[in-house]
């Protein structure tokens, strides 16, 4: 099962390509090891245990990362683009796809003479074993500048991200032009291929930030508690799930009757937002404070009208917030009326930790990331609700930004082709 | 002998020993990441070879090329002898200016003395894989004070010892005996390179990539001249030496893989490009200070293209 990418791949024409693609090279004749059935090739995946990971199939009209599970590791590399013009755009866009699909695959590497750098890492041999890997294109703002005559294509709800409620945005750690989601089941891989593709885009792509995190489980029993974040609550409960392709049809990819641009159908609005938990603060509130605040109990993730995580919190029969206060975060965000129904979005978020601040306070917290197939309907009306909120006494949003993540690539053709075509 | 040692045991301290990323797997090659070894005009003192010091910043600065690598191909062999006269000319123009420049200091002449500054260490930076096989010169004149305890650490001697007297303290007080230092170690860098029977090929073939490293890790973060901030001359002249190896290497490339020269000439001419919008109108540079983060992202993606396809090169020629 794990051995789903044969090494019968040919290689390609080392050296015989040409300007900046020349790692790249040209086709790989992959085509053996991708599957169209996305769901088939996860659904063969069991629990994520140790040995039963996947190489995940790049084609297909959607970016499999952006449903894929079972992915304990994340890590966010946003970049400025530095191609020169169109033609060098899409040329970066063609090598993104092929190294993304490598990897994704596990199509091993050539072995040069020893006279030449290796052409991989060689930290998790070559090929790496199969690790869920996926990879996730998305384009900023910012792209669609005067620099590549991308103006009239932006799609109609992308922004720069605006400074929300309670933000301290750090301009350093904030937007970019193209943005790379790597998930896997470990660091080792994710490192792998961000190592990789920025080996094959030198010219082009030039890192500005990058955020690296875990989710501890992807799914829960029953009975158990879900993914907590380091505030100590489950977090996600209410999430869609990624399986389920009904939903994700009509809460995550952008459809043609969307007065979007052509090339965005398939693709999806892709917000990030990192939010810094001031957790000594956190740690030293009183518990019962902490639920009000959240909404749930802490120790098994229920409502606070309920018993399990499970359960459905019954807002209505609450409507002066005695047992769940009105301005609770779960009530905030998702009020479970017929009016916010239409507001899901599909949430990707890791926990992050990355040392500390020069007070000495850890700085933790939580990279948010939703796929939403539309800003104005979904993302906005929530965060707008969420303006204000007690709870964001605990927490700063220090960095982030909005992209959109690309529609797939099918066979034949690239990531970001219709864009740039 | 006792500073270098203080001044290993201090990086070993501060780094915490994670240092085996400086280290050298390889007897033959001597990569020595600790370029504070030398003090004044005496010979290496101590310096820790393999894998014990450094940061990071110091290893990418000038590691000496692996000497043990050899080429069989006449027209490398050709491009050696072409290169020895380019360095000895190099040389030749760096002993004369910064003859001027020493002269200068020593006449305690500031303005004078920071105007003939940058445009002293032109040769040297042009032909910096050459000049750092002749270790203990390297560190004596073209060593940071990062590899120091100290900015008036005794062992921080050579051009930026004076750079931070004639920018920092605004004076030449004290930097005679350095002047007199740096002029006696360029000559004994003339002495030994009209010595070697030949260029090893290494200081050419991976020399010119090296020198690409050195912009990328050392020039483009502004550390290598800090209190002068004349950064892009030397940023200038490592890569006119890049490019000059590689045009003497450019026959024995057509051969081997034109495709991978054709792409490395591009990478110049947009590099020649970029530096060109900051030239100062006088044959130098400007400020570094002047560059804008913009500036500097779109070289850093030449610069990291470059060095991409310049590590092809040992490949290409089949150094081994």
């Amino acid at each position: 099962m794990t051995d789903g990418c044969p090494g019968a791949v040919s290689r390609r024409r080392f050296l015989q390509g040409t300007g900046g693609a020349a790692l790249v090279g040209g086709a790989t004749g992959l085509l053996g090891c991708s599957s169209d059935d996305l769901g088939g090739a996860r659904s063969a995946s069991s629990t994520g245990a140790e040995g039963e990971h996947q190489y995940l199939a790049f084609r297909g009209p959607h970016q499999a990362g952006v449903t894929a599970l079972h992915q304990a590791s994340s890590m966010m590399a946003s970049f400025v683009v530095t191609a020169a013009d169109r033609d060098e755009l899409r040329e970066l866009f063609v090598t993104l796809t092929e190294e993304s699909e490598r990897l994704m695959s596990g199509t091993p590497y050539d072995e040069l003479d020893p006279a030449y750098p290796a052409l991989y890492t060689g930290h998790l041999g070559n090929p790496p074993p199969a690790a869920d890997l996926s990879i996730v294109v998305s384009v900023g703002e910012s792209l669609f500048d005067d620099r590549y005559g991308l103006a009239d294509r932006k799609p109609v709800e992308l922004e720069h991200m605006p400074f929300l409620a309670n933000d301290r945005l750090d301009p350093e750690r904030s937007h970019g032009d193209l943005l790379l989601s790597i998930s896997s089941a470990n660091e080792d891989t994710d490192l792998f291929a961000l190592r990789q593709l920025m080996r094959v885009t030198r010219g082009s792509l030039v890192l500005h930030w990058m955020l690296d995190g875990y989710t501890r489980r992807a799914e829960t029993g029953p009975g158990e508690a879900g993914v907590r974040n380091l505030m100590g609550f489950v977090d996600g409960t209410a999430n869609l799930r990624p399986e389920d392709d009904d939903a994700m049809d009509r809460f995550v990819w952008v459809a043609e009757d969307d007065g979007e641009p052509a090339w965005a159908v398939g693709g999806s609005y892709h917000a990030v937002r990192v939010i810094r938990m001031l957790v000594e603060f956190w740690d030293r509130t009183r518990l019962s404070e902490q639920e009000a605040l959240i909404g749930r109990k802490k120790d098994n993730g229920a409502p606070l009208d309920g018993e399990v995580e499970t359960d459905i919190p019954d807002f209505a029969a609450d409507p002066d917030g005695e047992i769940t206060p009105l301005d609770a975060h779960i009530r905030r965000a998702n009020p479970r009326t017929p009016e916010t129904d239409g507001q899901l979005v599909l949430r990707r978020g890791f926990s992050f930790s990355r040392g500390f601040d020069g007070n000495g306070q850890l700085d933790q917290g939580l990279a948010f990331v939703s796929y939403q197939r539309s800003m104005s309907k979904q993302f906005l009306p929530v965060q707008e609700r969420l303006a204000g909120e007690p709870l964001e006494e605990y927490i700063l949003p220090v960095g982030g930004g909005f992209f959109f993540a690309l529609p797939g690539a099918t066979e034949g053709s690239h990531l970001g082709e219709a864009l740039v075509s | 002998m006792r500073k270098s040692i203080i001044t290993v045991l201090a990086l070993i301290f501060v780094f915490g020993g994670a240092l085996a990323a400086c280290g050298d797997d390889d007897g033959a090659a001597v990569r020595d990441c600790d370029e504070g070894s030398a003090s004044g005009g005496s010979a290496s003192a101590g310096s820790a070879s393999g894998g014990g010091s450094g940061s990071g910043a110091d290893c990418s600065s000038s590691a000496p090329v692996d000497t043990s690598l050899t080429v069989d191909n006449a027209l490398v062999d050709e491009a050696l002898v072409q290169y020895k006269a380019y360095v000895l000319d190099q040389i030749e123009t760096t002993i004369a200016a910064t003859t001027e420049f020493t002269d200068a200091v020593r006449a305690g002449d500031l303005e004078a003395a920071k105007e003939l500054y940058a445009p002293s260490r032109q040769g040297w930076e042009a032909i910096e894989p050459v000049a750092g096989l002749v270790e203990e010169v390297d560190g004596a004149v073209d060593a940071r004070v990062d590899d120091f305890e100290g900015e008036d650490d005794p062992a921080f001697t050579g051009w930026h010892r004076i750079e931070y007297i004639l920018w920092e303290l605004g004076t030449t007080d004290g930097a005679a005996e350095y002047a007199d230092g740096l002029d006696e170690n360029l000559q004994v860098l003339q002495d030994e390179v009209e010595a070697m029977d030949e260029i090893p090929p290494a200081a050419l073939v991976v020399g010119a990539s090296e020198l690409i490293e050195e912009v990328s890790t050392g020039k483009i973060t502004g550390e290598e001249d800090r209190y002068s901030h004349t950064d892009l001359w030397d940023f200038a002249a490592n890569v006119e030496g890049s490019e000059y190896g590689v045009e003497l290497l450019a026959p024995a490339l057509e051969e081997a893989d034109p495709d991978l020269l054709a792409d490395i000439r591009a990478n110049f001419e947009e590099l020649d490009a970029q530096l060109a919008e900051y030239e100062d109108g006088e044959g130098g540079y400007v400020s570094y200070e002047e560059l804008t983060e913009e500036d500097k992202t779109a070289m850093t993606a030449t610069l990291a293209e470059l060095s991409e396809n310049l590590s092809l090169m040992a490949g290409a020629l089949g150094l081994q």
